[in-house]
């Protein structure tokens, strides 16, 4: 019988059927609270099995799990390289773009009026967010200069001085949706994410819908997850009006509560399939 | 998998009500982190405790939480 150790925030209804489809696979799941777990910094061997399924929903606590649990041993999924790459945007933009992977133009900077310099150097209308943040939250269209003023002088006066760098993206005129590709070591599926809103996040009302993945859509997408170091990723791509394609996130745990009842897509059994097939 | 009923107000410092409404949260097959919306009052719960059953107002979303 596989052993697999399932770590989670709350049970979700994704934990949920992620838990059942892995039990109907026969395999002996643990579940850990993140919140419980308290672990020595050592290389000592992790009690649990072999593999970690992390589906913590906080990153700080699932990139410090993923970390300490490598250490002792365990095949974590996903790994911790890539929880602390895809959590923060910066730092995804720069592993896609060290592979060559086509994406809205973006800068970061640390300070406002050199933000400011460059936002107006570039043109509006740019998109800003926050390096570390989900569910769409905070994601600001800058149209004009008195915005990106009020924008950037919040960015950089609130928070600690974690929080005071600023991302800003090239904004992509969508045609009213966005795409988002499962990879799961390989594409197994794509949702179409329709809204009459800019933002197009499930978590902020889009619809989503199933499509049929093109081969180059996939080729894209598996190119994307493979340059963060994912197993499990959930690929955002805009696409433009001219028929280009874009990477524009990638997403490490990922949700479908909102979308499998449209989509169909078997997303609990595929992960199950795969976390039991990383078995040793 | 639950069953909730309305209980006396005598009865509401149960430890297995809902710590918002007071409705009793019966049942079983609960699982510790799991979140239940409670019929009463749609209050969001955390199940705290198994045994004896537990609830507790479901905490904040985290800022770093989500995808």
């Amino acid at each position: 019988m596989k052993k697999i150790d399932l770590i989670y925030t709350r049970l979700r209804a994704e934990e949920r059927m992620i838990l059942e489809a892995l039990r109907k696979r026969d395999c002996a799941v643990e579940l850990h609270q993140d919140a419980d777990l308290v672990l020595p910094l050592d290389a000592g061997h992790w009690s649990g099995g072999g593999v970690v399924l992390m589906r913590s929903m906080s990153l700080t606590r699932s990139r410090y799990l993923a970390a300490i649990l490598e250490v002792k041993g365990a095949r974590v999924v996903n790994s911790s390289r890539a929880i602390a790459t895809c959590g923060d945007k910066i730092l995804t933009n720069l592993a896609l773009a060290a592979q060559g992977i086509p994406m809205p133009w973006s800068f970061a900077g640390f300070e406002e009026e050199a933000c400011l310099g460059e936002i107006e150097r570039r043109g509006y209308p740019v998109v800003t967010k926050p390096a570390v943040g989900s569910w769409g939250r905070m994601v600001a269209r800058i149209d004009g200069r008195n915005a990106a003023e009020g924008l950037l002088q919040m960015r950089f006066e609130m928070g600690g001085a974690s929080d005071h760098v600023a991302l800003v993206q090239q904004y992509i005129d969508k045609p009213g949706y966005d795409l988002r590709v499962y990879v799961l070591g390989r594409t197994v599926g794509g949702i179409r994410r329709r809204s009459e809103h800019w933002v197009t996040n499930t978590a902020r009302g889009a619809v989503p819908e199933r499509y049929e993945v093109p081969e180059s859509h996939a080729t894209l997408a598996e190119r994307a997850a493979a340059a963060v170091g994912a197993d499990i990723a959930a690929v955002d791509l805009l696409e433009t009006r001219s028929g280009e394609l874009l990477v524009n996130e990638v997403n490490h745990c990922v949700e479908f509560a909102r979308s499998i009842e449209s989509t169909r897509i078997p997303l609990p059994e595929l992960i199950a399939d795969y976390a039991a097939g990383v078995h040793p | 998998m639950q069953l909730q009923k309305q209980m006396d107000a005598k009865d509401v410092a149960g430890i297995n009500g809902c710590p918002t409404c007071a409705f009793e949260i019966t049942g079983d097959g609960f699982m510790e982190g799991e979140v239940v919306t409670c019929e009463g009052c749609s209050a969001e719960l955390e199940v705290v405790g198994l045994k004896p059953l537990r609830f507790a107002e479901a905490p904040e979303v985290e800022e770093d939480w989500g995808e």
